[in-house]
């Protein structure tokens, strides 16, 4: 409840507007795809997986502010139909994106989450369970421990600068991913320490609001990690986590500099230093993780702003810094020889959330397949072939969704397909 | 009047009317659809909220509470700045019409489009970009893309074209309107079965202006046929600034009164003051000096006008007349009017429907309230100028957003009142403001845009004691219950 106490002032800026119900909510005359299947991707179109599922208010961010409301007035009491309606959102973040009075959106669902919890609302089954597998196992799969690292064919706790912090999904259900991005940073020179000590990050803890259990993993994390120059990801959430969370709930910047692996191989490229001769000769589209590209872009805008004194002046400045972290993975895409790259209608700050998102998967997952459901077709509008993305979550909700709508799509992870291409 | 709660009886009488998933009482959701803010200060959380898909269902769930006297409240399916209809006491049924959301008709000759409650500004923008790109439906101006174009219709409000045809209200051509007795009524043309909505005045007097402007208290509109009006694609904005409101006032109706040739050309014509800027961004990140917004040209006082014209040629002319008026306005009072050049971006961003631009007032403090009011235009300065006063005395910067009605034959006075709806006693401070206010423009004949429930409303039927009986007769003809949104307009 202190976390939410502490966001009054910008939760009572909610004026039931609703930009948050839709994608370029300010953009009527926007260029587009046309209408395909349907759907019409010009202009302003929604936004919001949940809303767009339900219709009902509470189920758009505008219901989820007013409703954080009225608990900070007493007037309403967390219960198990409050849950239903407000962990049914994959925190994706569209919401503050679209919101002119910069409501904190995605940290203000993530506080009332935590205050149910708090309050002792149980939570759903599974959600329960994430934090209960991570005290027993570190992990939220209830995997051992042990095998954490069982992936690596190479030596483990490797002395170097340089740490990859691998995430539990990439660890032990897509290890493929693991593989491919510890081979990728040995390719360019830059061999990664693989900790066995390395716990879950805390993601889904933070997004389900299960505290507690999310502070001792950080911690331990935070301890493990400091002695490195360097801590690179694969997985979106995690370095979410450490970029975002860490230094929100430690109150203290990271002790070492994270870097997302698509980060790192665009700084090659752009100084020069990597070149990617192999062709990939398909047609491209790219899918947005949220918590790579949105979220990190808001957390650029919220920390410019902290330090800004002329929100006026410096509001430029700051679209153009997210901008250009909203590019960086285009830019990697480009560099491949042989892509003939398309985007999607809905992309950047805009972007189609997948869905999977907020423990929406794991607990709500008809839920996630209607929103990915909605990609897949969004991506096939584009004449796509292959869909490439880097977020573990994205990955297989996206993969379950061309599974079930029959897609001809092909679908990559960024970081294996530069793995593929590089020698 | 005495009414009754919503019962499980009831409950289920709703679910077999709409069906099971369109029917909800869970408590969060009903506090989800609280709106206090921007238009008013008063809401309450609903007993059930239900979504009606079809007029068949509407007519049957007012049947239903007429019945067992349960308040209806309808809200239009969004937002005409905030929601429309804020529930008051008594609760009762909130009727969510956002699944009423279809474009039925668009007729390019009679040039009407009928739609239903829920359809969207953003929608039906993108409707008529891609399907006809030469009409344009009068999407309000400054509501955000969630707002109704039925919601800011029959609030009277104010569109995108509103300078040069009038209230939103004068775009209604027709209703389909369904009453608690259980009747549909039609107005206008339309009433006469068979009829297209293409004359609003219809079969003898007509009845259509009592469910504008209403608030939910006489009907639930379940479809309106508004105009749509043509949309050359030659357009720009001018602006002109000046020192103070009464220059902004008696150029731009001396431009406006050259109605015929270049006022028509004009479809948008606002202004305000300095504070508009420095209020959309939080007070302590933002110079609260004018000499910071001086020195990048902005000037204390502005009016913009929006041209749209058929060619390059009509526009180049229109822009010239105007420019020619401002200076024989300067030459005759020796009052400064300088052309603010506006950057392309600034032009391409004031031209942007739906836009944006009235949300973020929030952002100042935590809260905003438009008081609007309608004023004849020669009075708007005076009103800027009170209103102004009294929002310094109470604490709240002085912000003014002014707009022509028809030519300036009318202005709609838009004051922001950015409070701090998180700080105990602001809410109370602004109530107090407008007391104040609504006193003095009473006094002086001005009309209360969207009279609030306790204060606007009472303090104007006071002093309008038959005008206020005949409506409460009127409206007991079809809600003999008064079930209608009851106590929102004092009627009673």
């Amino acid at each position: 409840m202190e976390r939410l106490q502490k966001m009054r002032k910008q939760i009572y800026r909610c004026i039931h507007c609703g930009a948050c119900r839709f994608a370029y909510s300010g953009e009527p005359d926007k260029e587009g795809l046309g209408e395909h299947g349907g759907v019409l991707y010009e202009g302003i179109v929604t936004g919001c997986p949940a809303g767009n599922k339900y219709k009902w208010e509470g189920f758009y961010n505008s219901g989820k502010m007013w409703m954080a409301r009225a608990v900070l007035e007493g007037e309403l009491e967390p219960s198990e139909e409050m849950r239903d309606i407000i962990f049914q959102c994959s925190t994706c973040g569209n919401c503050a994106a679209q919101c002119e009075n910069k409501i904190p959106t995605v940290d203000v669902i993530e506080a009332l989450r935590a205050a149910l919890v708090e309050k002792g609302v149980p939570l759903g089954a599974k959600s329960a369970a994430l934090s209960k597998n991570v005290k027993e196992k570190n992990n939220p799969y209830n995997e051992p421990h042990a095998e954490r690292t069982s992936w690596l064919k190479g030596e483990k706790n490797l002395k170097s600068k340089t740490a990859y912090f691998v995430g539990c999904t990439a660890s032990y259900r897509i290890k493929n991913v693991a593989e491919a991005t510890e081979r990728l940073f040995r390719k360019i020179g830059v061999p990664v320490a693989v900790l066995t000590d390395e716990v879950c990050c805390g993601s889904p803890l933070f997004r389900t609001g299960q505290l507690s259990e999310a502070l001792r993993v950080m911690n331990q994390n935070l301890e493990t990690f400091k002695k490195y120059e360097t801590v690179v990801f694969s997985c979106a959430g995690c370095y979410r986590t450490f970029k975002v969370d860490y230094p929100k709930y430690s109150g203290k910047p990271l002790p070492f500099k994270a870097v997302h692996t698509m980060e790192f191989i665009a700084d090659l490229m752009k100084q020069g230093k990597l070149k990617i001769k192999k062709e990939f000769k398909k047609i491209v589209t790219w899918h947005d993780p949220c918590h790579l590209t949105r979220h990190i872009a808001d957390d650029i805008e919220k920390r410019r702003l902290e330090e800004s004194n002329n929100w006026f002046m410096d509001s430029r400045a700051i679209e153009k810094e997210k901008e250009e972290w909203y590019e960086l993975p285009r830019y990697v895409l480009k560099q491949i020889p042989g892509v003939e790259f398309r985007e999607m209608y809905r992309i950047k700050e805009n972007t189609w959330c997948c869905g999977a998102g907020g423990g929406v998967k794991t607990q709500y997952p008809e839920l996630a397949m209607d929103a990915v459901i909605e990609r897949i077709k969004e991506a096939e509008a584009t004449g796509a072939q292959a869909i490439v993305t880097s977020c573990p979550f994205c990955f297989l909700n996206l993969r379950d969704g061309i599974k079930a709508t029959g897609s001809k799509l092909e679908l990559y992870e960024l970081i294996e397909l530069l793995d593929s291409l590089i020698d | 009047m005495s009414y009754n709660p919503v019962t499980k009886d009831i409950i289920t009488a709703l679910k077999s009317i709409v069906g099971n998933e369109y029917v909800n009482d869970s408590v969060p959701m009903r506090y989800a659809y609280v709106s206090k803010g921007i238009m008013g200060l008063e809401s309450i959380p609903a007993e059930v909220i239900v979504r009606p898909r079809y007029v068949e269902e509407v007519r049957k769930i007012l049947v239903l509470a007429n019945e067992n006297k349960i308040p209806v409240t309808p809200v239009a399916g969004g937002l005409s700045g905030g929601f429309a209809s804020p529930l008051i006491s008594p609760s009762g049924i909130l009727l969510d019409l956002s699944r009423m959301d279809r474009i039925v008709e668009v007729d390019t000759d009679c040039r009407y489009m009928v739609v239903e409650p829920g359809v969207r500004s953003g929608t039906v923008w993108a409707y008529f970009r891609k399907h006809y790109p030469d009409w344009a439906p009068p999407v309000p101006d400054g509501a955000p893309p969630a707002a109704t174009v039925l919601g800011d219709a029959l609030e009277r409000g104010f569109s995108m074209v509103t300078g040069r045809y009038g209230p939103q209200a004068d775009m209604v051509l027709g209703a389909e309107v369904v009453v608690p007795t259980g009747d549909v009524l039609y107005t206008g043309s339309w009433a006469l079965p068979g009829a297209k909505p293409f004359y609003k005045w219809g079969l003898g007097p007509d009845i259509g202006g009592l469910f504008l402007g209403a608030q939910g208290t006489m009907g639930v509109v379940t479809k309106a046929a508004v105009k749509i009006v043509p949309h050359p694609h030659f357009k720009t904005v001018v602006a002109y600034g000046m020192d103070n409101p009464y220059d902004m006032q008696d150029a731009t109706l001396e431009v406006s009164k050259y109605e015929m040739g270049i006022a028509d050309h004009c479809v948008m014509v606002q202004g305000g003051n300095w504070p508009l800027v420095m209020t959309r961004w939080p007070e302590d990140k933002v110079p609260k000096d004018y000499e910071f917004y001086k020195k990048l040209g902005i000037s204390e006082w502005w009016m913009n006008f929006e041209i749209w014209a058929h060619s390059q040629e009509e526009l180049d002319f229109v822009c010239k007349r105007i420019d020619e008026i401002m200076k024989s306005y300067e030459a005759r009072t020796g009052h400064k009017l300088p052309q603010w050049k506006l950057h392309p971006k600034q032009i391409a961003s004031r031209l942007k429907k739906p836009n944006k631009i009235a949300i973020p007032y929030s952002l100042w403090n935590a809260g905003f309230l438009f008081i609007t009011w309608y004023t004849p235009w020669k009075d708007c300065a005076e009103f800027a100028e009170i209103y102004n006063e009294k929002m310094v005395k109470y604490g709240f910067p002085p912000v003014m957003w002014i707009a022509s009605i028809d030519h300036c034959r009318q202005a709609i006075c838009m004051p922001i009142v950015c409070f701090d709806a998180s700080k105990p006693g602001d809410v109370d401070k602004v109530q107090e403001l407008n007391r104040e206010t609504t006193e003095i423009f009473l006094d002086k004949g001005w009309v209360e845009y969207r009279p609030d429930p306790y204060v606007h409303a009472p303090m104007m039927y006071s002093r309008a004691k038959t005008y206020h009986e005949y409506l409460k007769k009127i409206r007991a003809i079809w809600d003999p219950n008064y079930i209608m949104h009851p106590g929102r307009l004092a009627i009673p």
